[in-house]
């Protein structure tokens, strides 16, 4: 499983949903791989599902329309509880629980 | 590190947050306006956890040196539908140097009770015990 944590310039809070993100799997148990991104850069990596703030995802979904990644809106980057329900999501979509 | 009573709203609120970094010579005025601007651009998504912001825009010309600002409000300014008391102002270099404090940041933030605490401090001493102590 890749995922991509998603902002605006790849530095900072993408820094911090990455951090999120890894805690809400490892409380779930199930490995993956978690990369920080730009919002530019997003395009050209390959990932099962990417979370940015919803504003963002916004934008992606229309160029994310006919792919079959997951993309999940987060509103606060640090919570734990936020990031592990979209988690819980994308694992039910993919059939991991 | 700063504590202030109040700001009339959140462009003030990060250029007062920013201050200390200006006035050191970490970043140029310039800054100031990408953080603001990216805002505009991208939303509110800087709120990364209740009554916290990291404001912050693309590492460049207009970063020197990587650092860090803090600034406690003691009454919250909005931001764009999210009331707002603590601001770190983060000024990266370049997009990997500024990694170790993420890391200890996000730690820091995951646990809501961190933020009250310094959002209660009544100076900056015990600020600065408190990030020592958990950050």
């Amino acid at each position: 499983m890749k995922v991509l944590a998603v902002c605006g310039f790849g530095v900072g809070s993408s820094m911090i949903l990455k951090m999120t993100i890894e805690k809400a799997f490892r409380e779930l148990g199930v490995e993956a791989k978690v990369v920080n991104s730009d919002i530019s850069d997003v395009s050209g990596q390959k990932a099962d599902a990417i979370f940015s703030s919803p504003d963002i995802i916004g934008d992606l979904e229309r160029r994310f329309k006919s792919s079959d990644v997951k993309l999940y809106g987060i509103k606060k980057y640090s919570d734990v509880q936020e990031v592990k329900a979209s988690v819980e999501k994308l694992l039910e979509a993919k059939d991991m629980k | 590190m700063q504590i202030a009573k109040s700001a009339k709203n959140h462009e003030e609120a990060i250029a007062l947050a920013a201050k200390p970094l200006l006035e050191d010579d970490y970043i140029t005025a310039d800054y100031i306006d990408e953080m603001i601007q990216a805002i505009e651009d991208h939303g509110p998504y800087i709120v990364l956890a209740d009554e916290f912001a990291l404001p912050h825009a693309r590492p460049g010309e207009s970063v020197k040196k990587t650092g860090l600002s803090l600034l406690v409000l003691k009454e919250p300014v909005d931001l764009k539908g999210n009331p707002v008391r603590l601001f770190v102002v983060l000024a990266a270099k370049d997009s990997t140097s500024h990694n170790e404090v993420l890391k200890a940041l996000a730690q820091f933030l995951m646990d809501k009770q961190n933020i009250q605490d310094v959002i209660a401090c009544e100076n900056t001493e015990d600020i600065k015990k408190i990030l020592d102590e958990r950050w």
